[in-house]
């Protein structure tokens, strides 16, 4: 304990100490937080603004069709056009427009949408009652119609995964457009047969709203941040990623002074010593996120730029920023480790977390990337860390949702430790 | 009366990775409790190979390693609280003082509080370096820096002493304070195992000497020993240059 403490103590005074190393620790990422939300601003915007090209195409000019129009049209998410009706020619045209590339999708609402409905929710009712019943609704006996209501078609290009949460989303919002009919009916019934009111009427009614299928659009593919809340995190990352670079430069500096010599022969395990410098550098990353965090809430609204939300959950935040913390310390713990020389250390330091950052969707946000590299990504201990702050900001992820990102860097953490074990143990055998 | 021995080697091999040669080659010898043991031997010979396996820092290929009785295979952790080492290099924190530094390595041999502030205070004032003692180690000239490395070396007293090259590259006058001092730490009990390419300091402050060539013991005696024996020789150099011969070593 007295040696991981001292060995904790002198790496802390060698590092305050090296002033051009702080300076680039958190100096660097200040800066680097400033320029490049200054610069993302605009693109950000365009991007979060950017609404899908829509194509209805509204046969059933009922209930039902009208208010899928109506929802779409609402939503922040589509720019609906409407294909006028020209009879047959009508839904082949909207198909050519959609195969063109001039929108992403095509609806089609089928003629009789609304009336199939109604017929269908009657039959289901009828079903229920007792056969002497059965003509409640008329002088027929009804059938079951099976028909289509509503059909989608795609750019071909749209990605799988997109097609699907679009076609799962107008799926959802036609079923609450369904029940706002069903709840019609019944409430005209009750009144006929019981000659009763239902109330609340107004809150069924208010259940159709695009919104609840646009979350779930956005659940699946789309998280789009603004600039503040994409750079900010992603240069914290990154810098907390940086201390490599001099904590690589401190563990090779030690070995070639020929001080772990003497620190092996004291010791006997150097493991006080990489534990002291793990502590120390852990402790710099966590200054370096509330540092960077800081800036985002405060400094950023003073220069014209919107505030960053940190989410609701403290707690999620510093476990996941902990995490990076460690992550960041192991990895320059095995650079340093594997490394032979300074110069070694800081070009393989540098350029590997540089790569991680690209990949990792600190440069250029994963969303935004073609599939390929959406999937490279996933092997960056920079997106786990980037993907763990979206959900803390953007989702108001607790710990529990975060769990996943911070079991993936503590693993790595952990391979690191090893693998740096593994060489400190065999440069004894050499 | 029975000799009292400290280090005891037997057969002991070092083949580096990757290397054709062996460093040490079989090579055996024995410390006697008290005795200044000089290892002397041209560049490459060995000497720093022999003092690390010695201490524990490199395991070695081959051979048996006893110190103060204690093999060092099976229980290092018991002889690395008996011997102190003095690298050959400078061995200590650059942006670190003096203080500092021996504060830091005096926790690692387990010392603290006012036992090792006056330990501090008291070896700074001996090896000269009182008032600098709150100045980086960077800030050093070349013979204070190997004063300090000598001091923390000898934080912990410990029983045996191994020093490589101690007095390479630095002025009389350190050279004095340290030759001193070392003698009167032997004269408290310490065993010393020391290298050096200076003949002269060697023939006057080895009890015993070892002189080696590609990690072997060429001779072994005592200086006067040695210049009885090659009576041709004016001095221990003169012996030296007889055995190993005058070509360049790598
Ligand atoms: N880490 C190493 N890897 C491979 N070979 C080594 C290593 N260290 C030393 N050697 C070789 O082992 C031999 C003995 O080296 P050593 O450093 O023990 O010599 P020395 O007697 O201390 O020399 P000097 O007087 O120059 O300090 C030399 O041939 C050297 O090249
Ligand atoms: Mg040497």
């Amino acid at each position: 304990m007295l040696k991981y403490l001292a060995s904790t103590i002198k790496d802390f005074i060698i590092l305050s100490r090296d002033k051009a190393g702080l300076a680039m620790l958190f100096l660097m990422p200040a800066a680097l937080i400033i320029i490049m939300t200054l610069l993302q601003d605009s693109t950000f915007k365009a991007l979060e603004e950017k609404k899908l090209p829509i194509l209805v195409l509204n046969y059933d000019k009922d209930t039902f069709g009208i208010n899928i129009v109506e929802g779409l049209k609402k939503s922040k998410f589509f720019k609906v056009t409407e294909q006028p009706d020209i009879g047959e020619q009508s839904e082949n045209e909207l198909k050519m427009q959609v195969a063109k590339g001039a929108f992403q999708i095509g609806v089609v609402i089928h003629k009789n949408a609304t009336n199939v409905l109604r017929n269908n929710i009657k039959f289901n009712i009828v079903q229920l009652l007792p056969e002497k019943e059965d003509l409640i609704f008329g002088d027929e006996p009804l059938l079951l119609q099976n028909a289509a209501k509503i059909e989608s078609y795609f750019d071909p290009i749209t990605k799988n995964s997109f097609k699907q949460s679009i076609t799962s989303a107008l799926h959802e919002f036609s079923s609450a457009v369904e029940a706002k009919i069903l709840f019609g009916i019944y409430s005209s019934l009750f009144r006929e047969l019981l000659g009763m009111e239902i109330k609340n009427k107004a809150n069924f009614t208010n259940l159709v709203e695009i919104e609840s299928a646009y979350a779930s659009i956005n659940d699946e593919v789309i998280v789009v941040p603004n600039s503040v809340q994409h750079n900010v995190p992603a240069w914290t990352i990154f810098a907390m990623f940086f201390i490599v670079i001099p904590l690589a430069g401190n563990i090779i500096k030690e070995r070639e002074s020929g001080v772990s010599m003497r620190l092996r022969i004291m010791a006997g395990s150097n493991l006080p010593f990489i534990l002291g410098k793990i502590t120390t550098f852990f402790v710099v990353g966590l200054l370096q996120a509330a540092t960077m965090l800081l800036i985002g809430v405060l400094i950023l609204p003073l220069i014209g730029l919107p505030q960053l939300i940190v989410g609701d959950s403290y707690s999620a935040l510093i476990l996941l920023t902990a995490s990076v913390a460690l992550a960041a310390a192991g990895y320059g713990v095995v650079i340093g480790s594997i490394a032979t020389s300074q110069e070694q250390s800081s070009i393989f330091g540098s350029i590997s977390v540089v790569i991680f950052a690209a990949i990792g969707g600190i440069w250029v946000p994963v969303f935004i990337m073609s599939e390929t590299m959406q999937l490279v990504s996933k092997f960056s201990p920079l997106n786990w860390a980037l993907n763990g702050y979206y959900d803390v900001f953007l989702r108001n992820a607790g710990i529990s949702e975060i769990l996943y990102y911070v079991a993936m860097l503590m693993i790595f953490f952990l391979i690191c430790i090893c693998i740096a074990w593994y060489y400190n143990m065999s440069r004894k055998e050499n | 009366m029975d000799k009292n021995i400290a280090i005891e080697v037997k057969e002991l091999s070092k083949r580096y990775r990757n290397t054709e040669t062996l460093a040490i080659n079989h090579l055996s010898l024995e410390v006697e409790s008290g005795e200044i043991f000089g290892l002397l031997g041209p560049n490459g010979a060995g000497k720093t190979t022999i003092i690390s396996v010695l201490c524990n820092f490199i395991t070695a290929t081959s051979g048996e390693v006893m110190i103060n009785g204690i093999n060092l295979k099976s229980d290092a952790d018991n002889i690395k609280k008996i011997i102190g080492v003095v690298p050959q290099e400078i061995a200590l924190f650059p942006n670190l003082t003096a203080y500092e530094n021996l504060r830091f390595f005096g926790n690692m041999y387990g010392l603290k509080g006012n036992i090792l502030k006056e330990k501090i205070i008291q070896l700074i004032k001996t090896f000269g370096l009182a008032n600098k003692a709150h100045q980086k180690i960077h800030t050093y000239s070349g013979g204070m820096k190997r004063r300090m490395n000598l001091i923390a070396g000898i934080l912990h007293s410990p029983e045996i002493l191994f020093l490589d090259e101690p007095t390479v590259g630095i002025d009389v006058q350190s050279r004095a304070v340290i030759i001193e001092y070392l003698k009167k730490l032997n004269e408290l009990g310490t065993t010393i195992v020391y290298t050096s390419h200076h003949m002269e300091e060697a023939e006057k402050f080895c009890t015993k000497i070892a002189i080696i060539d590609m990690g072997k013991i060429i001779i072994e005696g005592s200086p006067a020993g040695l210049l009885r024996k090659y009576s041709n020789c004016y001095n221990l150099e003169d012996v030296f240059l007889e055995i190993t011969g005058r070509s360049l070593r790598d």
